[in-house]
């Protein structure tokens, strides 16, 4: 059952378009990565989302026990990408703040506002000022105001790029424990962070989507296979030469060639192994390392990028 | 309403937290106190200055104990509306500018309540420091100076409260629609002093300005009545500070809580 349902969603900032036209839904349990460079227009989809900006056109539907919500903001939680807070508060105040203002009494957000904020490893530094926290301790904090109400929809931009590995192992930890709970949309650079706990990816490249769906099907429907063949002795200029030729074969659909080695993608991974080798036999080409696979994932989004 | 509260509880915290609270009510404190002292020790003041040929004797027509509280209600229309503004200029912009905004309005809060709450805490510390001062101007003007008609002081001090609740409206509008605080600052206290300014030039047209109210307040001090129209004045006061806030969240509403860079 959908949860989100995004159509054809347009932001425009004088006639430059930050996101254009792009249409997805998100289904109640998934684990949603928006991938893409910076200047994809992410934080702009997100903010569109979370009601923070108004969409130049299109539209954003939220479902609960499948009826459409005027209001999506009671089943959201949201942590930007650099949360700032009233640094004259303590953590626990603050929490407690955010869960009031999300209609919990008092004494209900202050009772929440200490379980989040332990199970973030905040309960230490909960009553000191937030002006002394940390990058990473501030991040920890705004998982916990996101979801002291317990959303259905939990939307996070870039949670992992500002932090250190450590920081960035427990928050990937946490994600993984909070998606037998909620419903996970974030935003991120690195495909390896949306691979690790994602099964579902969009990505977008200059305000638009460029490839959605599951990861294992885009893993297979996108693959291909590749041959990274490394010749010895780069100085020899025939091995250029050789390379060069190799990369003209009609069974090579594209190819990137660098000093001493090249990756080819190819049509046919056993013709093409056969024909290299007896090629660099005939050339008498020296060939250090020989790789037949399939292209992965990071292949495929660097395509993207680049293209 | 219970959100408004939230906000207003938050708003009043924080002025303690950073201390505004107690240094607004000190400055009108200071100022309250000052001027009754000031007039009494004029005469002294002056003899001491030096310069003077021997024997010269200093004689100035002692003024009245309206007259003395009418020069601290002008002390504060500058100092005091200068205090005002520079204490109240981040209310809105500087939430915006931090980013915290984009926290807080990613919650199902209202925009009302928040302007509301925004506006409320800061006519509580306006008013309390504003009274304490000009009770303590009182107090000090009848001891040092002489005796005030109390109903003269009360209507004075009331219509004056009224004029420094008229500059935090054009405040919180100011903090909404402009991004930076020093840039809040300098739009508020331009506005005043040009609407101050114009109104003394063009008097007959900004007869009801809320602007009005200040001289309204010295006169009653002075005469103990004043030939402006009072009712009239005070409607248009309350009613454009009503105006300046429904354009306040208007404006909220239209421009995007986290600023137009976020
Ligand atoms: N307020 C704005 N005004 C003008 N252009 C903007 C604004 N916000 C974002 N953009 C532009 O929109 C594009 C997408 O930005 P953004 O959504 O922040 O990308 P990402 O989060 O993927 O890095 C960028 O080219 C950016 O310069
Ligand atoms: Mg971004």
């Amino acid at each position: 059952m959908a949860l989100l349902q995004v159509d054809r969603l347009s932001k425009i900032y004088q006639q430059h378009h930050a996101v254009q036209d792009i249409s997805f839904s998100v289904e109640e349990g998934q684990c949603v990565a928006l991938l893409g460079p910076n200047g994809a227009g992410k934080t702009t989809t997100i903010n569109m989302l979370t009601g923070l900006i108004q969409p130049t056109s299109g539209g954003i539907h939220l479902y609960q026990q499948g009826t459409k919500v005027e209001d999506r903001r009671p089943y959201m939680g949201y942590l930007p990408q650099m949360p700032s807070f009233y640094s004259w508060m303590s953590g626990r105040e603050f929490v407690c703040y955010a869960g009031q203002l999300h209609g919990l009494t008092r004494k209900e957000a202050e009772q929440r506002a200490a379980e989040w904020l332990q199970r973030v490893g905040l309960e230490e530094a909960s009553r000191r000022k937030i002006g002394g926290y940390s990058g990473g301790m501030k991040q920890r904090l705004g998982f916990a105001q996101a979801l002291i109400h317990r959303p259905k929809l939990l939307i996070l931009d870039e949670p992992v790029s500002a932090l250190d590995p450590v920081g960035r192992r427990d928050v990937l930890n946490l994600l993984r424990e909070l998606q037998q709970e909620t419903t996970i949309l974030f935003s991120t650079h690195v495909l390896h962070d949306a691979e690790e706990i994602c099964d579902q990816i969009i990505m977008m490249r200059d305000g638009r989507v460029a490839i959605q769906g599951q990861l294992d099907d885009i893993r297979d429907r996108y693959s291909e296979p590749v041959i990274t063949v490394v010749a010895g002795n780069a100085s020899n200029p025939q091995v250029k030469a050789w390379m060069t030729e190799i990369s003209r074969k009609p069974y090579v659909l594209r190819s990137e060639l660098q000093r001493e080695s090249m990756t080819l993608t190819v049509s046919d991974l056993e013709l093409a192994e056969r024909e290299i080798w007896k090629d660099a036999m005939q050339h008498r080409i020296f060939i250090r390392r020989f790789e037949a696979g399939q292209s992965t994932l990071e292949d495929l989004f660097l395509k993207v990028v680049q293209s | 309403m219970r959100q408004t509260i939230l906000f207003y509880r938050k708003e009043m915290l924080e002025m303690a937290r950073n201390y505004k609270w107690i240094w607004v009510p000190l400055v009108f404190l200071l100022l309250g106190v000052m001027q009754p002292i000031m007039s009494y020790y004029m005469p002294e003041i002056l003899q001491h200055a030096g310069n003077m040929p021997e024997g010269t004797v200093i004689s100035m027509p002692t003024p009245t104990g309206g007259e003395v509280l009418a020069q601290t209600l002008s002390q504060y229309s500058v100092i005091g509306v200068l205090i005002l503004v520079l204490s109240m200029m981040g209310m809105v912009a500087s939430e915006r500018q931090s980013g915290v905004a984009s926290l807080i309005f990613a919650k199902p809060v209202s925009i009302v309540s928040y302007i509301l709450a925004k506006w409320c805490s800061a006519i509580t510390i306006t008013a309390v420091s504003f009274l304490l001062g000009y009770a303590a101007a009182w107090y000090y003007t009848v001891q040092l100076i002489g005796p005030i008609q109390i109903t003269h002081a009360l209507a004075a001090g009331g219509v004056y409260l009224l004029w420094l609740c008229f500059v935090v409206s054009v405040t919180v509008l100011v903090s909404v629609g402009v991004s930076s605080t020093g840039g809040v600052a300098f739009v508020s206290l331009a506005f005043i002093a040009l609407l101050s300014f114009i109104s003394s030039l063009f008097a007959k047209v900004f007869m009801w300005s809320p602007s009005q109210l200040s001289g309204l307040a010295a006169e009653w001090l002075h005469y103990g009545e004043s030939a402006r129209p009072t009712f009239a004045i005070l409607f248009t006061s309350i009613g454009s500070m009503a105006l300046l806030l429904a354009v306040a969240m208007f404006i909220m509403r239209r421009k995007s809580p986290i600023g137009t860079h976020a």
